[in-house]
């Protein structure tokens, strides 16, 4: 039984053992040979050099052993391939269907890998690692969440905190950058000099800040981002050195940075904090209650986050007692979450369920090759038992089919590797909209070992498959009618339980797509309360220099509103800060407030809202309905009385019981009191799935604001509005830049971007299961009705009704399907939970969504047992008994 | 090394050695001993040949080895013939009988 291969393998593999062995042998013989010549009577040099005489070539003879080994273990493995090769090529219509399958399965799990490789297990493309983190303050007795930090607070806290090696600022603007073409707007992270040194970030050319760059006086210097560096500028390395116009200074470009995450915020160019006008007037600088920064920082190497939390907590006491004005009550809770986690928090859940997905997809996608692999052999079967009968060894054989299917999944690897290449770019834009480290997704090392470990998995798994099941007896199988036995045999066994297991693979994965589909379709059902037709939306921000005064603002916003409104075609215009759903724009703004007559019990207790400033017409323009009192009109000016609206949600909030309109608040103190006049209804201002919050809008005439969005209703299609807008704002100042135009029937659509895209591939994923098990339930039924022919043959010569050859086939078939679903569901049942996280208006168990993947994937599989059934039914009776 | 009286052929020392192992198993000297001893000393088996031989033969599959202790309390190795090897020792037996026959008629014949 040893065969050829174990000695070759034995000394294959433990070499020093079989080494020491033939030593051991070598030596005994040798002291034999020494006492039968001492028996002779020779001396013991004598004997001993007789004995080594006659015991020539020993040297070379374990040389010999050791050689032949290795080369007849390598000459097996080079015939087993090429027999193997061979096999395969006389076979397309398996090989090449195994490798098409093996190729969708693998290529799906290697492209959703890159991915969270990319994003989830790749350290941050940062020299500063794990140790990165951002701050992070809330005031959750004041109902405040992540607040910036004021200019002041931050250098108290980079003074008197001992657990970072650096802490640096952050904020982000946009600015008008002059020398260009055209003005162009640039959205500008302005940073601490140490910025990007904290970070571990080397400039891909020049280089970045340097100390004492971000104090006052500093010449203004620019760093430009590698995305910004390529689209304005083509990669042209002579951009450094280039001085361009921005605020009224000269600014010089001194750097371009490598490819990295746009975090906390796409920018397309960095400057030091002096340089911003914003930042760096002095009545920024001394309000400690200016909140505007984001602060990053790197932890000392050895401290724990525990560690640091507890050091901020004890600063931020300290900052509380000393300036009780600025803090609420309770103080901030200052704490520094990890950079990493931060980054991909949103897209973790989601990948990780695409991953487990594809997983489940290429388990399937196995199955099915195994099934075919054992049909092969199933029809080998007399071929086998004669070869083993004859004296082939059975691990030879056992071994050559291990290779074939190693080549398959290798083959299939290669092929896969190809496909999930292919679809990169795609990937990535799916990505971006989770996370910013989208743009680290590549198949790299990481990804190719992966591939390469999953293709020899596959490969070697399938190849055991076959050992797995039980073999018939030599005799049966050798015996004329031992192919055509009732299907019990093991390896028909395995060939059920494997379409079982798809079967209920098959149904989990519908459900997940399932389950997203209705989340989609709630989500585009939600009324948005407002109309989304015929709207054109743009972008208009106002230079800050040029426009620093409150009138200058107010006579371009109405100049800019007269003009377009007088135009054909246009139904009502408008400005507002912002927009419903309007993504990667100026926010609402969100302040403190206090009701006349409801005064605040304590400082921590302060009401707090979302403000937006809008125009008269806004209400008509994109259609909130008005439920009491009157909108703004133009006499509701600087010089009258303040005016407000409020929403829906905010009335029954504060005045369930009593109308709100003439009720006054203040936002500064009782300084001022703002009179409502109006309330209108709610809009989904953050998104479909985000129930409304409180919302106040002010009079844009009252409160004109700098950063603002232009809408348009028009008569017929909005974009058509486009270039007329552009000219319009262009006549009255040519360097004021107006972009982002996108319909509010783009931007609906846009924010249901993410729900789309992944029910779009989890169905995908679904689909695909389904067909790969359909024809695998074809393919396996249609097997065993043509072992059965002649058994059905028989049986309607014996007068049994073609119907019921029909039912039988069926129920073997359907009583298949039937354990799978019900596995499927016991499965999905428990695991449907870990989706909940990505639904909307829709239960992880949701009943309907089971009952109808069920029924859908029970008709799919009566259609797929059908036809083997049908042609069953077609067995000729005569044919069959004249085959005995 | 090569004395005219032992060369033997490789074929030869294949059956030579089944044959020894076919009364009792044996370790490698033992074999060589047995050889010579049977043969009154017209075969001498040279161990540059006899390992080899062995090793081949293993991994045919007609011998088996197994490790054992000597009859003077020495750890040897001990081979024993399989049911394979006693087939084949069978064929080849008959086949070298065939073989030595036929040469004698050759050389008869005047």
């Amino acid at each position: 039984m040893n065969g050829k291969i174990a000695p070759g393998i034995r000394n294959l593999f433990s070499k020093k053992k079989a080494e020491r062995e033939l030593d051991d042998e070598m030596r005994f013989h040798l002291e034999m040979e020494i006492e039968k010549n001492l028996a002779r009577g020779l001396s013991p040099e004598e004997a001993r050099r007789e004995a080594l005489k006659s015991f020539g070539g020993v040297e070379k003879f374990k040389d010999e052993v050791r050689d032949q080994s290795v080369v007849r273990f390598l000459e097996t493995v080079v015939q087993d391939l090429k027999y193997g090769l061979r096999a395969l090529w006389k076979n397309p219509a398996f090989s090449v269907a195994a490798v098409m399958t093996l190729a969708l399965g693998i290529g799906a799990n290697t492209a959703i890998f890159s991915v969270v490789n990319g994003v989830l297990l790749q350290s941050l493309p940062y020299g500063g690692g794990e140790r990165l983190v951002r701050l992070r303050m809330d005031a959750p007795a004041a109902h405040v969440e992540d607040a910036g930090f004021s200019p002041l607070e931050f250098a108290d806290y980079k003074a008197q905190t001992r657990s970072f090696d650096s802490l640096v600022e952050y904020h982000s603007m946009w600015f008008v950058l002059l020398g260009r073409k055209e003005p162009e707007r640039v959205q500008t992270g302005v940073v601490s000099a140490d910025f990007f040194d904290t970070l571990g970030v080397r400039p891909l050319l020049g280089r970045t800040f340097r100390k004492g760059e971000d104090a006052h006086g500093a010449e203004p210097v620019l760093v430009l981002s590698y995305a910004y560096w390529m689209r304005a500028f083509g990669g042209d390395p002579k951009v450094v050195g280039r001085v361009f116009e921005m605020n009224d200074k000269s600014h010089t470009v001194v750097g371009v940075l490598p490819p990295i995450p746009g975090y906390p915020q796409e920018n397309d160019i960095y400057m030091a904090v002096s340089a911003c006008p914003f930042r760096s007037r002095p009545m920024t600088e001394s309000n400690r209650r200016a909140r505007m920064l984001q602060v990053f920082g790197r932890m000392k190497p050895g401290v724990s986050l525990a560690a640091a939390t507890s050091d901020l907590t004890t600063v931020a006491g300290r900052l509380k007692n000393a300036y009780p004005d600025a803090y609420p009550q309770a103080g901030f809770n200052v704490a520094p979450l990890s950079l990493r986690v931060e980054m991909t928090r949103q897209a973790r859940p989601t990948f990780l369920i695409l991953l487990g997905t594809v997983g489940l997809v290429l388990l399937l996608a196995c199955a099915n090759v195994a099934n075919l692999s054992l049909a092969r052999l199933i029809r080998r079967e007399r071929e086998m038992a004669l070869r083993s009968a004859l004296g082939a060894d059975r691990r030879r054989l056992a071994r050559q089919l291990l290779t074939e299917t190693t080549v398959l999944g290798l083959v299939g690897g290669l092929l896969g590797l190809v496909l999930a290449r292919a679809g990169l770019h795609l990937l990535v834009a799916f990505a971006t909209r989770f996370t910013p480290r989208a743009t680290e997704i590549r198949i790299d090392g990481p990804v190719l070992i992966f591939t390469l470990a999953v293709s020899l998995g596959t490969g070697i798994a399938l190849g055991l498959i076959p050992a797995v099941s039980r073999r018939r007896d030599l005799v049966t199988s050798l015996h004329e009618g031992g192919e055509r036995a009732s299907a019990g045999g093991g390896r028909h066994r395995v060939r059920n339980l494997l379409i079982v297991s798809q079967v209920a693979i098959s149904f989990v994965l519908l459900i997940g797509a399932g389950l997203m589909v209705r989340t989609l379709w709630n989500l585009q059902q939600v009324d948005p309360g407002f109309q989304t037709e015929k709207v054109l939306t743009m972008r208009v921000d106002l230079n800050f220099s040029k426009y620093d005064t409150r009138d200058k603002r107010l006579a371009f916003h109405e100049q800019l509103l007269r003009r377009i409104q007088t135009e054909q075609g246009v139904v009502s215009a408008a400005t507002s800060g912002t927009f419903p759903l309007n993504e990667g724009g100026p926010g609402n703004g969100n302040g403190q407030f206090e009701i006349e007559g409801q005064p605040a019990a304590e400082a921590d207790l302060r009401l707090q809202a979302d403000f937006q400033q809008v125009s008269a017409d806004y209400f008509r323009t994109i259609q909130i309905p008005l439920m009491r009192g009157r909108t703004f009109s133009p006499a509701d000016r600087v010089d009258r009385p303040l005016v407000a609206l409020v929403n829906q949600t905010m009335a029954r909030h504060y005045w369930p019981t009593e109308d709100p309109l003439g009720r006054r608040f203040s936002f500064d103190q009782k300084r001022t009191w703002v009179t409502i006049v109006g309330v209108v209804g709610d809009v989904r201002q953050y998104g479909l799935a985000a129930a409304p919050s409180d919302q106040i809008y002010l009079s844009l005439l009252q409160y004109p604001t700098l950063s603002s969005t232009f809408l348009i209703r028009t008569v017929s299609n909005p974009m058509s509005m486009e270039k007329l807008a552009r000219d319009t704002v262009h006549g009255m100042d040519p360097d004021q830049p107006v972009d982002h135009f996108r319909t509010l029937e783009q931007v609906r659509s846009n924010s249901l971007a993410s729900p789309r895209l992944t029910a779009l591939l989890l169905a995908l994923f679904a689909v695909l299961a389904l067909v790969i098990t359909a024809t695998g339930i074809t393919g396996v039924l249609a097997f065993s009705v043509s072992q059965r022919f002649q058994e059905f043959g028989i049986r309607m010569a014996l007068g049994a009704a073609p119907g019921s050859v029909l039912r039988m086939v069926l129920s073997q078939g359907m009583s298949l399907v039937g354990v799978g679903l019900g596995l499927g569901l016991a499965v999905a049942l428990l695991f449907a939970r870990l989706l909940s996280g990505l639904l909307f208006g829709v239960r992880p168990t949701d009943p309907v969504t089971f009952a109808s993947v069920a029924l859908v994937l029970l008709g799919v599989a009566a259609a797929a047992c059908f036809f083997p059934a049908r042609r069953a039914t077609g067995a000729d009776p005569m044919h069959a008994l004249r085959n005995r | 090394m090569a004395d005219p009286k032992s060369d033997l052929l490789q074929g030869t020392l294949d059956v030579l050695i089944l044959k020894t192992l076919s009364a009792a198993p044996m370790h490698g000297w033992g074999i060589s001993q047995r050889i010579q001893q049977v043969s009154e000393d017209v075969l001498r088996v040279n161990q540059g040949s006899l390992y080899p031989a062995l090793y081949r033969l293993e991994s045919q599959g007609w011998i088996k080895s197994e490790w054992g202790v000597s009859e003077n309390n020495r750890k040897a190795k001990f081979y024993e013939l399989t049911r394979a090897g006693r087939r084949q020792l069978d064929t080849e037996t008959e086949s070298w009988e065939r073989f030595s026959s036929a040469v004698a008629r050759v050389l008869q014949t005047t």
